[in-house]
């Protein structure tokens, strides 16, 4: 009945629950979707299955049968396979030897040293025909292909694994649409020989058009499985988001102020980025940015902080237009910049919470014979944990060593330091326990009270709507809309954020 | 765990013949020794000939690597007066360097004999338990220069274009090098001195090498074919790889001949002469060299000032020994085997 | 479609900067002289290239996987000191093992390769097995080969002099040549197409690949990363010491302090030749037109009687911009 069981799974994380009890069950043969707003398991799910995380509780079953999955060569083994958002490829190596890497077949028996490169070719090209893949030849070098090409190559050998099950997320990010609609005839081709698809998708209308039935999650947990034909996107929503604020945000009112930062028609070289954004912050003001995943978001402010290319648009700052190459360029207008990837972009884990600190304003210690002045980076750092109250052993505690929102509120204080008057913060609260949160949320508001100017992009909803003025949502690189935060809900921040998905 | 006693069981094994050489017994007159660096051809005949000398007393000499840094030959002194040697030999990796040793030297009270590279006479001043032991290098390239001479005097059909003027090609050692740069400039001062007229169809270093030498020959013969009629070497190294590229090149048969000289008399060179394709080497005298440097440190170690006569070797100006180079041919070459 | 073809042309100068280069000194060269322009100039070049082709081709295999071995050069010494010290003449006087008989030359050949690989394949189990970065397992291999092989080399009777009076059939493999072809250019050839076939034709050789390309993706297919680590490291310590035997034969002697840098050579060719260091990428051609270019250098700058210290000055020029040129195929700005 059922090609693949997940019953009861569980998993942790320290200070998560990542998984609470969730099931998932598909039948052979179906497109199945998992759906669920970002952070919602999808994933960690995903990596359990695929041998990637081991459950903390909860029972697998293949073909009825229960099983243990403790590493990838197991789940391939078993017939499951997974196209990651980031290919498992090598780049300067032709499609056929992407295809069978570990497994090519050899002349003269399995035991022989030289590879049977006729036979390969063969089982490649067949391989490729019955998937309809006629525009990839097996010679073809990896790096010469595009990424939707890539793609049907990683299918093609999951496909050669005699997958039962393959896991797609979000395989059609990168594709354009007559890309997608070719993705969806493998697809179908897949579905005749009986593999299921576990599809991961946030585009509803890839969703209702392509699968069987959909699994929706929210927050670590099972909200239920659905056949897709009974389903709207109206329905998907309030299922994903359907729950109350239960996160508390500080109180104030905002005092909005004049104009401090302006961007227009901001347009990027890569046509698959971001297009004709414009947008504008008043001093006072906390901008929120929503969209999904994909939506270009990071990529539009990291334009602005310099350091990602634009070839159209213009950028003002307090009313006068202003040119910003680099985060240098940045720095001195006045901007600061917490990004995403706190781990790789943020933190330099091995020096001590001190250095961390005084490094974006490292200038400022420098006295007159170019030497930094201890005395005076030692007093600026304790005042900075003071304030903020960050929750360090000492100044000199590597900080690789404190908590996610600890390390955050020191990223927080590095570029407080510079004294900005515009704060670009993207995903703040990812990764962060609720009360850090709240003590995050609180310093906003406190730098907006002081007349600095707040950007947020985030991809939580209720902290988008607590936290925030006005809302710019995203889509697929443009702006779909600017709705002011307290007239406006989740599932028409979603629909706008959908707008131009599909 | 069981791995790891058999690694450091398998350490220690192979260890212990780590201290051969530098293991000192108690009673014995200790004297420090740093080469300058230890994969020198010739500094490791005047090595082992200090050694051997020392064998044949009561003495203990402690020899180092400086590694060709300076810096790292300043520590091994340092340590060397910490371990309260009796007297020092040192082979400076700069010879500009020594009057910083000296002024250790002195402060200790521990007598230097510096060898094969002479420190500036300013600094020889300084003190007056500082000697020097070596060869004037403008010596070998006299004699290297010499036999050109003698051969190109002997024999007419040398100049093979019979132009009067000696062509010739000349593969130095490490540019900048006193060696490298004084047998050059002495051997082709022999030549005018004995009035002949030379004209250098080309120069390049081979830093020492054999392989480089052979390589820098070639690119030589192709760019000047049949013109060269005679290659210097500044040292045997150099000479050998040159002869091979010559053979390559349809020498040494067929009486087709060129002449090769080199400097240091090694035992490849030796053979080389023994077989008629090298023309002629200078012995640097290492066995002399390193004997000298150890009488003379014997007998600083013992607190005895050092005689000619008791260390069987001239001193000159109070502080010098010269060991002569020699030339050596195809007639005499036997004696240095 | 005129921009079609400055496009093209463009694209064809990136491609071929290397020999575009190549080209362009030849060219000089021969304008200062033009006997470079000689069959026996071709002949100098290959006969200098051989050895340095095989110990390159030795080096790609472990740059292949992003690595470097810088013990590479102090094997060359190695593997030259012990085929030597077992092939002398017996009427050499100063014969490092003065009572050994005449012993079949492939002998002392065949130690002085497995030496060799024994410690190319020790190196490759530390990479793998014990996570060591290759750049600092080689790093400790080449002091420790080096002292082995002073302590071997500094032995009585032989006591550090450079070894010579190797026997004729030792040396004919290295200076010899049947016709016109020299025998260590034969060598060469056939190596390079048995390293051809290896890395092109054989599981092994697209598992070297694979595990430099993308070891994750390699793991994940269940290729066995440390068998093809240690095994590629072997190959690298074989034909490096192979490299070192042919050296010894070629110059007609040896010494410990032979081979010293030519690691740095044997890199530099690699990547002027195309080998990406950043691993995955790599021709056995490539690293033959780098070897070559840079023999020619070498030759062609003492030929026209360029003053050695300007010789490193037109070297470092030359491999930062022919390499700087390359590279750009490779790296895009996001």
């Amino acid at each position: 009945m059922y090609v693949l069981e997940m019953d009861h799974v569980s998993k942790s994380f320290p200070g998560v629950k990542a998984l609470d009890d969730v099931t998932l069950k598909v039948r052979p043969g179906t497109v199945h979707a998992l759906m669920g707003e970002n952070g919602a398991g999808k994933s960690t799910l995903m990596k359990c299955l695929f041998g990637l995380y081991s459950m903390d509780e909860g029972q697998i079953s293949f073909n009825g049968q229960p099983v243990n999955i403790n590493s990838v060569k197991e789940a391939l083994a078993l017939g499951i396979s997974m196209i990651h958002q980031e290919l498992h490829l090598i780049p300067y190596r032709s499609v056929m030897e992407n295809i069978w890497l570990g497994r090519y077949p050899r002349i003269g028996g399995s035991k022989s040293p030289v590879v049977d490169h006729k036979t390969m070719y063969e089982m490649t090209a067949s391989l490729l025909k019955e998937l309809n893949l006629n525009t990839i030849q097996p010679t073809d070098l990896l790096r010469t292909l595009s990424v939707s090409k890539a793609q049907s190559v990683e299918i093609a050998k999951a496909v050669s694994y005699e997958s039962k099950i393959i896991i797609m997320d979000e395989p059609s990010s990168s594709l354009t649409e007559n890309e997608v609609e070719h993705l969806f005839t493998i697809i179908r081709s897949l579905k005749a020989r009986g593999v299921a698809i576990i599809y991961i998708s946030h585009k509803m209308e890839e969703i209702l058009k392509i699968s069987d039935e959909v699994t929706i999650m929210r927050d670590g947990k099972y909200v239920g499985t659905w056949p897709a034909n009974e389903l709207t996107t109206a329905t998907i929503i309030k299922r994903m988001v359907g729950r109350d604020l239960t996160h508390r945000f500080p109180s104030g009112e905002s005092t909005i102020g004049g104009e401090l930062l302006r961007i227009e028609q901001y347009t990027s070289p890569n046509p698959r980025s971001f297009k004709d954004v414009s947008l504008t912050l008043h001093k006072g003001e906390i901008l929120g940015i929503g969209g999904l995943v994909g939506a270009q978001r990071t990529e539009v402010m990291e334009a602005v902080f310099g350091l990602r290319l634009h070839s159209q648009g213009k950028l003002f700052v307090n009313g006068k237009e202003v040119v910003c190459n680099n985060a240098y360029d940045a720095k001195r207008l006045g901007m600061a910049l917490l990004t995403e990837e706190r781990r790789a972009t943020g933190i330099f884990p091995v020096l001590s919470v001190q250095e961390n600190l005084v490094i974006a304003n490292i200038n400022a210690y420098r006295n007159k014979n170019g030497l930094l002045n201890a005395a005076k980076m030692a007093a600026d750092t304790k005042k900075s944990i003071k304030e903020l109250d960050i929750k360090t052993p000492s100044a000199r505690t590597l900080i690789k060593s404190l908590s996610g929102g600890n390390q955050q509120k020191v990223l927080f204080a590095r570029w407080l330091l510079t004294v900005p008057d515009i704060l670009i913060l993207d995903e703040p609260t990812r990764g962060i326990d609720v009360g850090a949160k709240f003590e995050i949320y609180v310093i906003m508001r406190e730098l907006a009270a002081q007349g600095k100017g707040v950007i947020m992009i985030s991809s939580e909803m209720p902290e988008l709507l607590g936290m925030t003025d006005r809302i710019v949502v995203m889509s697929e690189g443009r702006v779909a809309g600017v709705v002011a935060s307290k007239e406006t809900n989740q599932e028409a921040i979603m629909e706008l954020a959908t707008k131009y998905v599909g | 765990m069981k791995k790891i006693t058999a690694v450091v069981c398998l350490a220690l094994a192979l260890a212990t013949p780590m201290f051969a050489q530098g293991q000192s017994d108690s009673k014995a007159i200790e004297i420090g020794c740093a080469i300058y660096k230890f994969d020198d051809t010739f500094m490791t005949g005047v090595r082992n000939a200090i050694v051997a000398a020392a064998a044949e007393t009561d003495a203990k000499v402690e020899v180092v690597d400086s590694m060709n840094i300076q810096a790292t030959q300043n520590e091994k002194v340092d340590l060397f007066i910490t371990k309260g040697m009796k007297a020092m030999q040192i082979n400076p990796v700069d010879r500009t360097a020594a009057g910083v040793i000296i002024d250790k030297a002195k402060k200790a009270n521990i007598p230097v004999v510096f060898f094969n590279r002479e420190p500036l006479a300013e600094d020889m001043a300084k003190w007056d338990k500082i000697y020097y032991v070596g060869a004037r290098a403008e010596e070998s390239g006299t004699m290297s220069g010499q036999i050109i001479a003698d051969y190109w005097k002997a024999n007419k059909s040398m100049d093979k274009n019979g132009d009067g003027v000696l062509q010739y090609v000349m593969l130095k050692g490490e540019p900048g090098h006193q060696d490298a740069e004084l047998r050059t400039e002495y051997s082709i001062k022999n030549l005018q001195d004995n009035g002949i007229k030379v004209q250098k169809l080309a120069e390049d270093t081979g830093m020492w090498d054999r392989v480089k030498g052979q390589e820098k020959m070639a690119a030589f013969i192709a760019s000047q074919g049949d013109k060269i009629e005679a290659v210097f070497a500044n040292n045997d190294d150099m000479a050998l790889g040159a002869i091979e590229a010559l053979k390559a090149a349809g020498y040494f048969k067929d009486g087709k001949f060129m002449p090769v000289v080199g400097v240091d008399a090694t035992a490849p060179a030796l053979q080389a002469l023994e077989e008629g394709t090298l023309l002629g080497t200078v012995l640097n005298d290492a066995v002399n060299q390193g004997r000298a440097t150890f009488m003379l440190s014997y007998d600083l170690a013992r607190g005895i000032k050092p005689t000619s006569d008791s260390i069987g070797y001239k001193i000159t100006d109070g502080k010098y020994v010269w060991v002569p180079y020699q030339k050596v041919t195809k007639e005499n070459y036997k004696q240095f085997k | 479609m005129e921009m079609l073809n400055a496009k093209k042309v463009k694209q064809f100068v990136m491609d071929k900067a290397i020999f575009l280069v190549l080209l362009l000194l030849v060219v000089v060269i021969a304008i200062i002289n033009p006997r470079i322009l000689r069959l026996q100039v071709l002949r100098d070049i290959l006969m200098m290239s051989s050895t340095k082709i095989i110990m390159a081709l030795g080096m790609m295999f472990v740059i292949l996987t992003g690595g470097v071995d810088l013990g590479g050069g102090r094997l060359v010494g190695m593997a030259a000191v012990i085929s030597a010290s077992m092939l002398q003449t017996a009427d050499y006087v100063r014969r490092f093992y003065p009572d050994l008989g005449q012993v079949p030359v492939i002998l002392p050949i065949l130690l002085a390769v497995a030496v060799g690989t024994l410690f190319g394949m020790m190196n490759g189990l530390i990479v793998a097995k014990f996570k060591v970065p290759a750049f600092i397992a080689t790093l400790s291999s080449m002091l420790i080969i080096y002292g082995i092989n002073s302590i071997y080399f500094n032995m009585p009777p032989n006591n550090s002099q450079p070894i010579g009076g190797l026997r004729a059939d030792f040396t004919f493999l290295g200076s010899g040549s049947v016709g016109f072809v020299p025998v260590i250019v034969v060598f060469a050839g056939i190596v390079s197409i048995i390293v051809w076939f290896v890395l092109n034709k054989t599981v092994f050789g697209k598992n070297v690949y694979a595990v430099g390309g993308n070891p994750e993706a390699a793991a994940v297919s269940g290729i066995n990363i440390t068998k093809t680590l240690v095994g590629l490291f072997g190959v690298c310590g074989f034909l490096i010491s192979l490299s070192g035997v042919l050296e010894a034969a070629r110059t007609g002697g040896a010494t410990n302090n032979y081979g010293n840098g030519y690691e740095l050579d044997a890199i530099a060719s690699c990547v002027v030749g195309g080998v990406s260091t950043t691993g995955g990428v790599g021709t056995v051609s490539g690293v033959i037109a780098g070897v070559i270019i840079f023999s020619f250098i070498n030759y062609g700058l003492t030929f026209i009687g360029v003053n050695p210290y300007w010789q490193n000055i037109i070297k470092g020029v030359i491999i930062v911009s022919a390499v700087s040129f390359d590279i750009r195929k490779y790296v895009q700005k996001k």
